[in-house]
């Protein structure tokens, strides 16, 4: 246990019998308390503008007007530019655009590629982690420094002969399953992006396992792939947890992939391409109904951020550190 | 065990990383430098794969030194790297730092606040920025001005002619200062919370003040994990383009002072039809990504990471 948190528990106990009568001097840092308070204020000032940019883009989508900042609490909020958003209106006096299901269509295809993605990931780097951190073989070492290596090339370069290899296999794809394949290129295509850092995190979570339970098994006979199913895989629930929300979040987030192989390539559209269209389309586009749009497209990605907090904290760390 | 038993478990677990490993980076990086030597236009595979040329980097050369727009790429690519990277490590170490000397429910609040920028979707993170940069009176940034009385017309940030390159560079590493600061800052926080307290105390002890404290104990050991950061953060600003992609499509900036070289490669490859060129000018980026790449691999204290397996049968 931490210095910090033994003296956070030594104040709380004391403050409980006491009360204030005791003053904690933490040698550590000596006056926390007031340090947290000044450097606490002075990142809120420099978070501010932050804070600010989501605040107004969410509250936009339920106001008359986009609003600024003092003017939050004048202007009139209700529902309306959710309902025109709904109705394929980007303005209030224009005719409709498209239809409610044609928005639900979209919404369906950003998920469907975040959910791929998310399961591309998943299966490749539990099956991935487990043989670098349980297996010796000769390239181990070698492959887990490669993995490291292609993270560093420049996605704009693979793109471009990606892209070569897609416009070649299209020929090969018959006409009634061209819309799947377009979905399955895209959502490989985006999920190898993610493939090198999460064969590192998945590896983190396998080395922090005990040995014993697999030794056993291993020694009465059970072979490799059922100990990986039966014993470990639920040993390391909760990275495959936080694996599968940071996958999913980047499908989700993805603009360039699902630009070039869903929209250019199949007149696909995706949430990132509706709004990529919308406010390509400024005249016709109303403001307040494009913060509700991207309002609309943020909500997952806030609530993930909300209650998963502390864990996308943590797989951050350990992803970014490999 | 019989050693092709063991072969076949092995690649059992590796095969479906190392298919796509295979289809979308190796096979994917020798081609892209080998399109660079074909005159590939249109995606006209059939029409252009076979023929061998340098005039891509010909051509490639003569734009950067003769036409003017391809060397407003070049300069906003200069100064756009080097600006944003020095706000992304010294705003990523200047966040570690607080965060460090916070209390940790405090700190914990911050640390996820900035990564929000990094998970927000890039359509809408543009659109934040968008509307913010606005060149009319309805734009944030304006708007607010407009009120203050500091300025008495709106003010088109990226879009003035006679503000640029200044208002369209200031935008662009704004917007991706935002994104990269939470990179160091991840990197530097978990280094300095591994530094032993016993260390800290002990300065404490003798009386260090906070600068003392950050300046001779703190930074001494992080300093590895600066040049790391900083390496891989001018790696990823040369060859990321998603940010910027949709702030010059929108016209939020110009369109040339606000296009760095990643987007030309880009632009050349989607928008012009011009893939040899674009490979040509990609393979550029894959040649400084091999060396950063390795030069940051030798940084990591790599051998740490990688433990033997011990329990192998």
């Amino acid at each position: 246990m931490s210095l910090a948190s033994i003296l956070g528990r030594v104040r709380r106990g004391r403050k409980e019998a006491v009360a204030e009568t005791i003053v904690y001097h933490d040698v550590e840092t000596i006056s926390r308390r007031r340090m947290t308070l000044l450097l606490a204020t002075i990142l809120g000032l420099i978070s501010l503008p932050l804070v600010m940019i989501y605040l107004l883009l969410v509250l936009s989508s339920f106001a008359d007007h986009m609003l600024s900042g003092p003017d939050i609490f004048t202007a009139k909020y209700s529902l309306e530019n959710w309902r025109l958003l709904f109705e394929g209106r980007l303005e209030p006096a224009a005719a409709p655009l498209y239809t409610f299901w044609d928005l639900v269509k979209i919404i369906i295809n950003t998920l469907v590629v975040a959910a791929g993605v998310a399961a591309v990931v998943v299966v490749a780097s539990t099956l991935a982690g487990y043989a670098f951190s349980r297996m010796r073989f000769k390239w181990r070492r070698g492959l887990m420094e490669f993995l490291i290596l292609l993270h560093a090339f420049p996605g704009v370069a693979l793109l471009i002969a990606v892209y070569a290899i897609y416009v070649w296999s299209l020929q090969l794809v018959p006409k009634n399953v061209l819309t799947s394949y377009q979905f399955l290129f895209t959502i490989l295509a985006r999920a190898s992006l993610e493939i090198p850092m999460s064969i590192w995190l998945m590896k983190g979570f396998f080395d922090k396992i005990p040995w014993e339970v697999e030794w056993s098994a291993l020694v009465d006979g059970a072979s490799r792939i059922k100990t990986w199913w039966k014993i470990l895989l639920p040993q390391v629930k909760p990275g495959i947890a936080a694996l599968s929300i940071f996958a999913f979040l980047a499908g989700w987030e993805d603009l360039i992939y699902v630009h070039v192989f869903l929209y250019v390539a199949g007149g696909i559209k995706t949430l990132a391409t509706f709004i990529e269209e919308t406010i390509g389309n400024i005249e016709t586009a109303y403001l307040p109904i494009a913060a509700a749009a991207g309002t609309l497209y943020l909500l997952p990605t806030l609530l993930f951020f909300i209650f998963t907090q502390r864990l996308l904290l943590e797989t951050m760390s350990g992803g970014v550190k490999g | 065990m019989a050693d092709s038993e063991r072969i076949k478990q092995i690649l059992f677990f590796l095969s479906p990383a190392l298919a796509l490993v295979v289809v979308f980076y190796i096979i994917p990086l020798i081609l892209a430098v080998y399109l660079g030597f074909t005159p590939l236009r249109d995606w006209n595979l059939k029409a252009y794969m076979g023929k061998f040329t340098t005039q891509s980097y010909e051509y490639l050369f003569y734009l950067v030194t003769h036409d003017p727009d391809v060397s407003k790429v070049v300069k906003t690519t200069i100064v756009f790297t080097s600006a944003t990277l020095i706000v992304n490590v010294l705003g990523g170490l200047l966040l570690a730092l607080a965060a460090f000397f916070m209390e940790e429910s405090v700190s914990l609040t911050y640390r996820s606040l900035w990564l929000l920028p990094r998970l927000t979707p890039v359509a809408v993170y543009s659109l934040l920025w968008y509307y913010f940069f606005l060149g009319s009176g309805e734009g944030t940034l304006n708007s607010l001005l407009l009120r203050l009385g500091l300025i008495d017309h709106p003010i088109a940030w990226g879009t003035d002619p006679s503000l640029q390159p200044a208002g369209t560079w200031l935008i662009l590493i704004v917007v991706n200062g935002f994104v990269g600061v939470s990179f160091g800052m991840i990197i530097f926080y978990s280094a300095l919370k591994s530094i032993p307290r016993e260390q800290i105390i002990a300065a404490r002890i003798d009386g260090a003040n906070t600068f003392q404290l950050i300046r001779r104990i703190l930074l001494p050991q992080i300093r590895w994990h600066l040049v790391y950061v900083t390496i891989w953060q001018l790696l990823s600003l040369l060859t990321t383009f998603a940010h910027i992609f949709l702030l010059t499509e929108w016209g939020v900036v110009d369109r040339w002072w606000g296009t760095t070289w990643a987007l030309y490669v880009f632009n050349e490859a989607f928008s012009a039809g011009e893939q040899g060129v674009a490979a040509a000018a990609a393979t550029i980026l894959v040649a400084i990504g091999a060396v950063l790449g390795l030069l940051s691999l030798r940084l990591l204290g790599f051998k740490k990471m990688m433990q033997e397996p011990r329990g192998e049968i």
